[in-house]
């Protein structure tokens, strides 16, 4: 029978924020994280990821409130500035904190 | 998707790929090409005029490097605000450098005025270490490792000049041949980072609304 002192906490995992912890979405809020703010091209340049790829993970983070995403026109064109929320900023430090919690726990 | 990634990794990269164009290796490579060049005009343009000219050479330089990054490298990568610890770090780096400025400034005069009075080979010694130290921190802050090697070449480009100056008895203490073949490589490696840049990323479909996905 396993020792249930020795288990490690997985109760942060369970509490995983899911939309967060898609791969795709996670590197997206990664790099947001980090700058004040990218535009839709450079973000596609930097994940690697596909023009509808990153639209469909956008739209989810979006929907959830992560992240704003801001359309002006540069001449003719049209412009998408995205950015971190407050309440995306706030999520990912959880995130972030949950995941080194359960992953620093496991033994080796 | 399989690289692994760090918060401080992914900023690194969200910086570095906005300038890694060749563009600046270019510029660069320009702007050093005066040392060259200007032995050869100072024969007849003397020294303040031989280097003057190139002011309307490098402001040419940089408007076409500007044009270039406005209508070929933006629509290609986009565009990016950095973060707080970026901004920073970028305001240190130019206090630095203005600092480095000042110290070159203040060394060319004392240069100047002790002309024949202290040996003339401690001036290539201290202008190579003050491009080494300038380039090796501008690589730092930048995070542009390509500027230790500009660094290390363009300090050892007055020393070796020297050299070739007193025992190969080449012209102009060799600054010719040696600043000559540190720039052609600082513009080629611009060059050829550049046509790789234009390779890995050609200009993506018109932007569409997100919503319309």
């Amino acid at each position: 029978m396993a020792d249930q002192g020795s288990e490690p906490d997985l109760h942060p995992l369970a509490n995983i924020d899911q939309v967060i912890h898609a791969p795709a979405r996670l590197m997206v809020l990664t790099y947001l994280y980090v700058v004040e703010s990218a535009d839709f091209i450079y973000l596609m340049r930097l994940t690697g990821l596909t023009w509808g790829n990153l639209s469909t993970h956008l739209t989810r983070l979006e929907e959830e409130g992560y992240v704003e995403i801001l359309k002006e026109f540069q001449g003719k064109k049209p412009h998408t500035i995205i950015r971190l929320t407050e309440q995306g900023r706030a999520a990912f430090r959880v995130y972030k904190k949950s995941m080194a919690q359960v992953l620093d726990d496991l033994p080796d | 998707m399989s690289r692994t990634l760090s918060l401080r990794e992914a900023e690194r990269r969200a910086f570095t790929i906005a300038f890694d164009d060749g563009l600046w290796d270019i510029f660069l490579g320009c702007f050093f090409l005066e040392f060259a060049i200007a032995p050869f005009l100072s024969e007849n343009l003397g020294d303040f005029w031989s280097s003057v000219i190139f002011l309307p050479f490098w402001g040419l330089v940089y408007l076409a490097i500007w044009m270039i990054r406005k209508y070929i490298v933006k629509p290609r990568i986009g565009s990016v605000k950095f973060g707080p610890a970026r901004t920073a770090k970028l305001k240190k780096f130019t206090s630095v450098m203005l600092l480095i400025n000042i110290v070159v400034l203040v060394l060319g005069v004392i240069a100047v005025l002790s002309f024949g009075v202290v040996s003339s080979q401690i001036y290539p010694i201290i202008f190579g270490l003050t491009l080494l130290i300038g380039f090796s921190l501008a690589a730092y802050f930048l995070d542009f490792p390509r500027l230790y090697i500009y660094g290390l070449l363009l300090a050892c480009s007055p020393l070796v000049g020297e050299w070739v100056y007193t025992y190969r008895n080449a012209s102009h203490h060799g600054f010719p041949i040696t600043f000559g073949v540190t720039c052609s490589i600082m513009i080629l490696t611009g060059l050829i980072v550049f046509i790789r840049f234009l390779h890995n990323n050609p200009i993506p479909v018109m932007e569409t609304s997100v919503e319309e996905r």
